[in-house]
């Protein structure tokens, strides 16, 4: 026992006098939250519309109106009036418009007459999201101006969907959180356990404790336990920190922390003891520095913290379905916003117990006690 | 502990790495209490042996009885009873000189009360105690190696193995750290196992040498023995101008010449009483055509029963492979 103290006590105080790596594993995550939080936004705003009117008919202007109404209110996208049709479609090509609309001199005249008219959109289908909704945008647009009046009540006979939430109200921002801690979570796993080691290697600091009566078990066990409280903690301060950014509120109270606590501890459990199975042989930081960019993103991405899993192919799915990360989301999910009890994350927790189990077997089998 | 008092006793040890032989067939005994060197060029197979013995590497043959325990089938209990200073420097730049101590003191389960004084008492040993509470980070290299030393000391280990001691110091530290290891001969009973490629070294520390090559005990003894078990006593050296092998020829028929050997335009002869037959040997320098540009005499060393087994001098053998080692840009694992 004292001997696995003095193994954990060595790291925790090694990490102690780096306090760099202290304030970035807390900072990465924290400004990831928010580069995340508004790059990759529900709703696309802003779009830049070259509007090109060469009509000034009611139909040219009714059009304009419903362009100008959705600059006002959703915002999806800036119109940018111009006169010249060269210059606008050039401006797409030069990709400083989105996409350029150009409404034909005689347009009024063939909507009132022969209900065939034209209309011109030239768009920039390299960036196919911003591409798609202004196209479904001005289809709509099109489709309006042919009504003559607002329509006051709602059309009878017609059916109606009523949206009904089940959970109370979360908005993009907040529904980021379980993929910020997870990734708290990964950064730390990744910098503190199976790292130590790798550096001591690099180092040829191994060399001395390798030499001391320590066995495999207090080698392993140790640089895990100093792992799992330098990133428990972590993760749970930036965790705190999110929910008081986002403003998530908490229903159940305290309650609702141990829920918490636990998935976060056993989350960080089992990435270390993958991180131990993967690098145990490792002997530079430059291999480490390697993996690291690509775990993040097979873990990460498809763990469901961005975009929902039901919408993977078929083989992302089944990867998702032995991916950590994604039992880790799921379970803060099902606590964070939907309130859930144990009895629903029982799931999630068992896969991770198993993976844990898993993976440190593996370590310890791998793990060479001679150089 | 120990059987029949030997505290190493080595049969037949070898290491291969893939085609390559890097100790082979080696056999010794060290006795308890002794102070043991094997003194050889970088890449002679010293790292490799002092691993098999230390039981971070496994022999691929042979066997190796370390404190009473055989490393290949007992290696926990041999690690308990020996203290090991690798050549590369290992303590943690991030602790302090005195947490080193007290963490490496925790991992052999040493009682907090006897740790702190055992370890004031060494840091006070090595000369540290002043800096005890820097980081090791702002130590030189001198004192981090004085706080190695001191570090596999605090559980009073019985054998103590020093892989290349003073490799990388200046030569002041290095005498800091002879004298440190002479102290600690005469205070406990401890046995002491070292390698070096410095003759200086193995010839003032030593109380037995064996000299080792290209995996091979060439020779073992004391520094004593070792030099009066070559023919000659003294080496003279001479700058000849107009060199031929004809001087050299003539130079070989003297009777207390035993060997000559050249190099550009420089002559070693190994001579019995190199000062007093040094006139006799210009004159005949001197009698076949050559003129005398320079000449010393010096008494033979480690250094000429190296040249004497295996032809050729451990600083040649040492230029050869550090020059090799740098050109293959792999500086980091010069040590290994």
């Amino acid at each position: 026992m004292t001997k696995l103290l003095a193994v954990i006590e060595r790291d925790l105080k090694k990490f102690k006098r780096n306090p760099v790596v202290l304030a970035m594993s807390i900072l990465m995550p924290m400004i990831y939250l928010v580069i995340l939080g508004n790059s990759f936004q529900g709703k696309l705003t802003d779009l830049p519309l070259a509007v090109v009117s060469q009509d000034q008919g009611p139909y040219a202007k009714r059009l304009m109106e419903y362009l100008m109404a959705v600059q006002a209110g959703p915002r999806t996208f800036l119109v940018l009036p111009m006169d010249d049709q060269r210059a606008a479609v050039d401006g797409v090509r030069a990709g400083k418009y989105k996409a350029a609309l150009i409404i034909p001199p005689d347009f009024s005249r063939r909507v009132a007459v022969s209900g065939k008219p034209d209309i011109g959109l030239f768009l920039d289908n390299t960036d196919s999201i911003s591409a798609d909704t202004i196209r479904n945008l001005i289809d709509a647009a099109l489709l309006s101006i042919r009504s003559e009046y607002v329509p006051v009540r709602e059309p009878t006979g017609e059916p109606l969907l009523r949206d009904i939430n089940l959970y109370g109200k979360v908005d993009y921002y907040q529904s980021l959180v379980p993929g910020v801690v997870i990734m708290a979570i990964f950064l730390g796993t990744l910098t503190t356990g199976a790292f130590n080691l790798v550096m001591d290697r690099f180092l040829g600091i191994e060399e001395s404790y390798l030499l001391t009566p320590l066995s495999k078990g207090h080698i392993v066990g140790g640089l895990i336990i100093s792992g799992l409280s330098i990133t428990t903690v972590n993760a749970i301060l930036i965790f705190m920190m999110s929910v008081l950014i986002t403003g998530i509120p908490f229903s159940k109270g305290v309650l609702n922390f141990f829920p918490i606590l636990l998935v976060v501890l056993l989350t960080t459990l089992c990435l270390l003891s993958l991180m131990f199975a993967i690098m145990g042989r490792i002997g530079h930081p430059r291999i480490v520095g390697v993996l690291s960019g690509f775990l993040n993103v097979i873990l990460f991405f498809p763990s469901g913290a961005v975009y929902p899993v039901a919408s993977f192919p078929g083989w992302l799915k089944s990867f998702a379905r032995i991916n950590p990360e994604a039992y880790a989301v799921d379970a803060l999910k099902s606590i964070l916003f939907k309130n859930a009890g144990m009895g629903n994350i029982l799931g999630d927790l068992t896969f991770l117990a198993l993976f844990t189990v898993a993976m440190m077997s593996l370590s310890i089998l791998t793990f060479k006690r001679t150089l | 502990m120990l059987r029949d008092g030997k505290a190493i006793t080595v049969s037949g040890i070898t290491r291969e790495f893939g085609p390559a032989t890097a100790v082979d067939g080696i056999s010794f005994e060290v006795d308890r209490g002794e102070f043991f060197g094997f003194l050889g060029p970088n890449g002679a197979g010293k790292t490799t042996l002092i691993r098999m013995l230390t039981t971070l590497l496994k022999p691929t043959s042979g066997q190796a009885i370390v404190s009473g325990f055989d490393v290949a089938e007992d290696p926990a209990r041999v690690r308990k009873h020996i203290g090991v200073v690798p050549q590369a420097m290992t303590s943690d730049l991030d602790l302090t000189g005195r947490e080193n101590m007290d963490i490496y003191g925790r991992f052999y389960g040493i009682r907090s009360g006897e740790r702190k004084e055992r370890i004031e008492y060494l840091l006070e040993m090595v000369g540290l105690a002043p800096r005890a509470d820097d980081l090791v980070a702002t130590y030189s290299g001198g004192m981090r190696r004085r706080l190695e030393i001191a570090r596999v000391l605090v559980h009073k280990p019985a054998l103590l193995f020093l892989d290349e001691p003073t490799i990388g110091l200046d030569p002041q530290s290095r005498r800091v750290v002879w004298e440190l290891l002479k102290k600690l001969m005469q205070g406990d009973s401890i046995t002491i196992f070292l390698t070096t490629h410095y003759m200086e070294e193995a010839e003032l520390l030593c109380g037995r040498v064996a000299i080792i090559d290209a995996g091979k005990i060439i020779a073992m003894g004391s520094p004593a023995a070792l030099k009066a078990g070559i023919p000659g006593n003294d080496i003279v050296t001479l700058k000849v101008g107009g060199l031929t092998d004809e001087i050299i020829g003539a130079m070989e028929k003297l009777p207390f010449v035993h060997k000559v050997s050249r190099e550009e335009d420089s002559l070693a002869a190994s001579v019995d009483n190199g000062a007093e037959n040094l006139p006799q040997l210009i004159d005949v320098v001197r009698a076949s055509g050559g003129a005398i540009v320079a000449a010393s005499v010096h008494e033979q060393s480690l250094e000429d029963v190296f040249i004497h087994y295996t032809g050729k001098s451990i600083r040649e053998e040492e230029a050869r492979k550090v020059s090799f080692l740098i050109g293959a840009g792999m500086p980091q694992r010069l040590g290994r």
